[in-house]
């Protein structure tokens, strides 16, 4: 046992999960990332003088949010104890139908919410396949990953969609492209669904559920969660969050395309990794997912401001995933060994 | 006072302090060559750590350590083996996918000229080694296939295999039944006739007395005595290690039994682990229910609580409740806690207050399924009271908390939630004397507001010390009901090994039998 005099005591007595900010930052364990963001941040910001301007800074953001989108949806997933393989896959898919039905002449609204529902029914299959018929989630969503990336080249014969000219599109670059006043407003968009998402894992029974799944999948049961009702719901929210991504993917390129960016599941996973939520399930939040997010957005950027060929930013995107992942299991580490005293 | 050949192992002025926490503080500990030794203290008295001080799996900070009186370092586990220090703990480190053959010359195979595997003599050897503890099985057979029990069995024929001169059995009984233990205990006696020292870590104490000469007492990490057990009594031994007397360790009232809460009518299994089992309980009724391992009392609980599928029918209250689903069980009024802490009731990388509210999720979530944080905080608090949970704060992970009080959590989630009934698997498995005392009054105090207890337990002085009634299982069936008034260990025990002999007259109570 561990006497209680070592565990962290808040003075007020309160929970973990809504102590004041700065405890909050120095206990979490995304501390790691977040003060790895600051000094890359820090190193660009004195070596390249562009890094630290709006425009720069506000591209970083647009250029990241499709990846930040999904990442959202990949955390719920993984805190649950899952992972969902999915999601470009299903971005790819929706993004077809988006543009179809926008080339097609549709009016906008109509045509991303059928967009975003599509991509939420995408993830009710996964969920249907994985809660009720219990067939392991890395099988579903490994399956889904080749068929729903076939189903977006079926669906047009492999030709992309040009959507610059559909009627409806003005609304949607509004959406990607467009400010107010200095602020665009993919980032309100972006801080919203951070809230939102945050907000849903604080503060609902859902998201309670969700950490208690995949802290102890057979306690939750036990306790009367529904889990099956819980993770069918968490894969339609990883879908989703793939049909919300492929609105703004469609927007940002101008034309839909059933070609899969072949880094995009892998920056959306290290993103939830780096920012601190484990594999192993239970544990995480979506704070951690922006600055994952984030640092590998910058990391990128940078290399580009520095001129260094995109060709090498797998290699360092990829050595920067390991590393953090080492350093938060050494962290981990500390702490067990710090508890495993006594009996 | 302890034996009078030379020490094999001895220890002295160990210290090993974690941040916060000094674990051993100058400890003594001396171990000779054919004395079985008891090491015991209550959890969190530092027993384990000094054991894994001795088989190399931590390093104290200060300290010597004299193996046949040279003074070594013993850096790793590896280093502790070649010292002829072997330790079996409670979590099994056996490959399950290999054979038992494979398992106990792990490492070790013998190889023949060509360099290679000498299957022959592998299988000869592990017979040899498996002859020696009487353990019958085949060791071409794979460990996946055999049970807890013979898995320990073979660990131990492991470590007996490696020429080992001290044996540490750290808590290794805690998850085998009574005739497995008893096994195990004959096993440990020829070892020590043979030469071997054992250590035995546990707070179990018909083990102590029936196995061991000598006992050494920690409690908070400090030495606080080595005695000979032919002049220490049960009393005495456990006021060393909790520092008080336990006035009256069950502390069995008498408390009025009311209407029948709960009809169980031919409850079973379908995979036949459970045969038709009838029985009642009624308020206020503490019913144990005992057995050996595999014996269906696992399954009865599993199945009251609707963690496994199960037929026949079960009314609580008169309403039948629907089996096979543990939400329904729940909304019926029964509330289960199940044997395995870990794997299957504590979240353990959750804080102590999301641990409790898991089972209240519906009280404190609105009808939005929004969570009232404010209200959870004061219901965690005011439980964390009521249960006695030794803490300063409900927000640190629940791992760092005691098993005893990790237990205290589990149960009283739900218990503050009033279930009419309680179906409680091994509710005080592994945890020390001082909150087992505990346990059993938060039992009473749910039975004495009305509620049915139902105490599922490997260990029969406590269902003795808190049942009105005990129900044994043999072989899947509810053999015979004692009343607390007839209830003698050894009457139960007996049905529990070798059912209950039909001839005999048939008590009121009986369940059937298929």
């Amino acid at each position: 046992m561990t006497a209680p005099s070592i565990a962290k005591t808040d003075s007020h007595g309160r929970y973990a999960g809504a102590p004041s900010l700065l405890g909050r930052v120095l206990q979490n364990r995304y501390t790691g990332a977040l003060v790895s963001l600051l000094l890359v941040a820090a190193f660009l910001a004195l070596t390249q003088p562009v890094f630290l301007t709006w425009p720069n800074l506000m591209n970083i953001v647009k250029s990241n949010t499709v990846v930040f989108v999904l990442a959202l949806g990949a955390t719920y997933v993984v805190i649950a104890g899952g992972i969902d393989l999915s999601v470009a896959s299903a971005t790819a898919a929706s993004a077809m139908i988006f543009g179809l039905l926008l080339a097609a002449g549709l009016a906008t609204p109509v045509a991303v919410a059928a967009a975003v529902l599509f991509g939420a029914f995408l993830g009710a299959i996964n969920g249907f396949l994985i809660s009720y018929l219990k067939i392991s989630f890395f099988v579903v969503t490994l399956g889904a990953l080749s068929m729903f990336q076939s189903f977006a080249l079926i669906i047009n014969d492999g030709v992309s969609v040009s959507v610059f000219s559909a009627p409806g599109f003005a609304p949607v670059n509004a959406f990607v492209n467009g400010n107010v006043g200095p602020v665009p407003v993919i980032l309100i968009f972006n801080i919203v669904l951070l809230l939102v998402a945050g907000g849903v894992l604080r503060y609902t029974t859902f998201g309670r559920s969700l950490y208690a799944i995949g802290a102890n999948m057979e306690a939750a049961r036990l306790n009367g969660i529904d889990v099956k009702r819980v993770m069918f719901f968490v894969f339609v929210i990883a879908g989703l969050a793939a049909g919300l991504g492929s609105v703004v993917q469609v927007g940002r390129l101008t034309s839909a395309s059933a070609e899969i960016d072949p880094t995009l599941l892998m920056t959306v996973l290290a993103a939830v990794l780096i920012g601190g939520t484990a594999f192993t399930g239970g544990e995480g939040g979506v704070f951690g997912t922006m600055i994952g997010v984030l640092f590998l957005g910058v990391i990128q950027n940078g290399l580009t401001l520095s001129g260094v060929s995109s060709f090498w930013q797998g290699m360092v995107s990829g050595g920067i995933l390991i590393f953090a992942v080492w350093l938060g299991g050494m962290r981990q580490l500390l702490r067990r060994r710090r508890q495993s005293t006594g009996s | 006072m302890t034996g009078r050949s030379e020490p094999i192992l001895r220890l002295t002025g160990i210290s090993k302090t974690y941040p916060g926490v000094k674990a051993l503080q100058n400890v003594d500990f001396v171990v000779r060559a054919g004395e079985v030794h008891a090491l015991t203290g209550e959890n969190g008295s530092g027993k384990s750590t000094l054991a894994k001080v001795m088989s190399g799996m931590i390093q104290p900070d200060a300290g010597q350590i004299f193996v046949d009186g040279r003074e070594q370092t013993i850096s790793s586990p590896a280093a502790a083996i070649a010292l002829g220090i072997v330790i079996i703990s409670q979590e099994l480190t056996l490959a399950p996918p290999l054979t038992v053959a494979e398992n106990i010359f792990l490492g070790r195979l013998p190889r023949n000229r060509f360099g290679l595997v000498d299957w022959p003599q592998l299988e000869r050897d592990a017979e040899a080694a498996l002859d020696r503890l009487g353990v019958h099985v085949s060791p071409r057979a794979r460990v996946s296939d055999l049970s807890v029990e013979l898995r320990q069995e073979i660990e131990i024929a492991r470590a007996l295999s490696s020429n080992a001169r001290v044996l540490i059995l750290d808590e290794a009984t805690s998850s085998l039944s009574e005739a497995a233990t008893a096994r195990l205990l004959n096993l440990v006696r020829k070892e020590r006739d043979a030469g071997m020292a054992v250590v035995m870590i546990t707070h179990r104490m018909p083990e102590i007395y029936s196995a061991a000469s000598v006992a050494t007492v920690l409690r908070d990490g400090q030495f606080v005595a080595t005695v000979a057990l032919s002049e220490t009594d049960e009393q005495k031994l456990v006021r060393l290690m909790v520092g008080r007397e336990i006035q009256d360790f069950y502390g069995k009232r008498s408390i009025a039994a009311g209407e029948t809460i709960i009809e169980i009518d031919k409850l079973a299994t379908p995979q036949g682990i459970l045969s038709p089992t009838t029985v009642s309980v009624r308020r206020g009724e503490i019913l144990g229910v005992a057995g050996l391992v595999g014996s269906g009392k696992a399954e009865f609980g599993l199945a009251l609580g609707g963690a496994i599928s199960a037929t026949g029918t079960v009314r609580v209250a008169g309403r039948q409740v629907e089996l096979g689903d543990p939400r329904k069980s729940i909304r019926a009024g029964i509330g289960f806690v199940p044997d395995d802490r870990k794997a299957s009731a504590l979240l353990l990388v959750r804080s102590i207050l999301e641990n409790f509210s898991l089972a209240w999720l519906d009280r404190i979530g609105s009808r939005g399924g929004m969570l009232n944080l404010r209200g959870e905080q004061a219901d965690v608090d005011a439980a964390i009271r009521t249960y006695r949970v030794a803490t300063g704060s409900s927000s640190p992970a629940i791992s760092t908390l005691s098993g005893g009080n990790q237990q205290k959590v589990i149960l009283g989630r739900t218990f503050v939630r009033r279930p009419d009934v309680l179906v409680l698997s091994e509710p005080t498995r592994g945890i020390d004397v001082g909150a087992k005392s505990e346990i059993y009054r938060m039992l009473q105090d749910a039975a004495e507001a009305g509620a049915a207890v139902i105490v599922i337990s490997s260990e029969l002085p406590e269902l003795l010390g808190i049942a009105d009634r005990i129900a044994v299982f043999f072989e899947g069936s509810l053999e015979k009901i004692f009343d607390r008034a007839s209830a003698d260990e050894e009457a139960i025990a007996h049905v529990a090994v070798a059912g209950a002999n039909r001839h005999h007259e048939n008590s009121p109570h009986i369940g059937a039998s298929a």
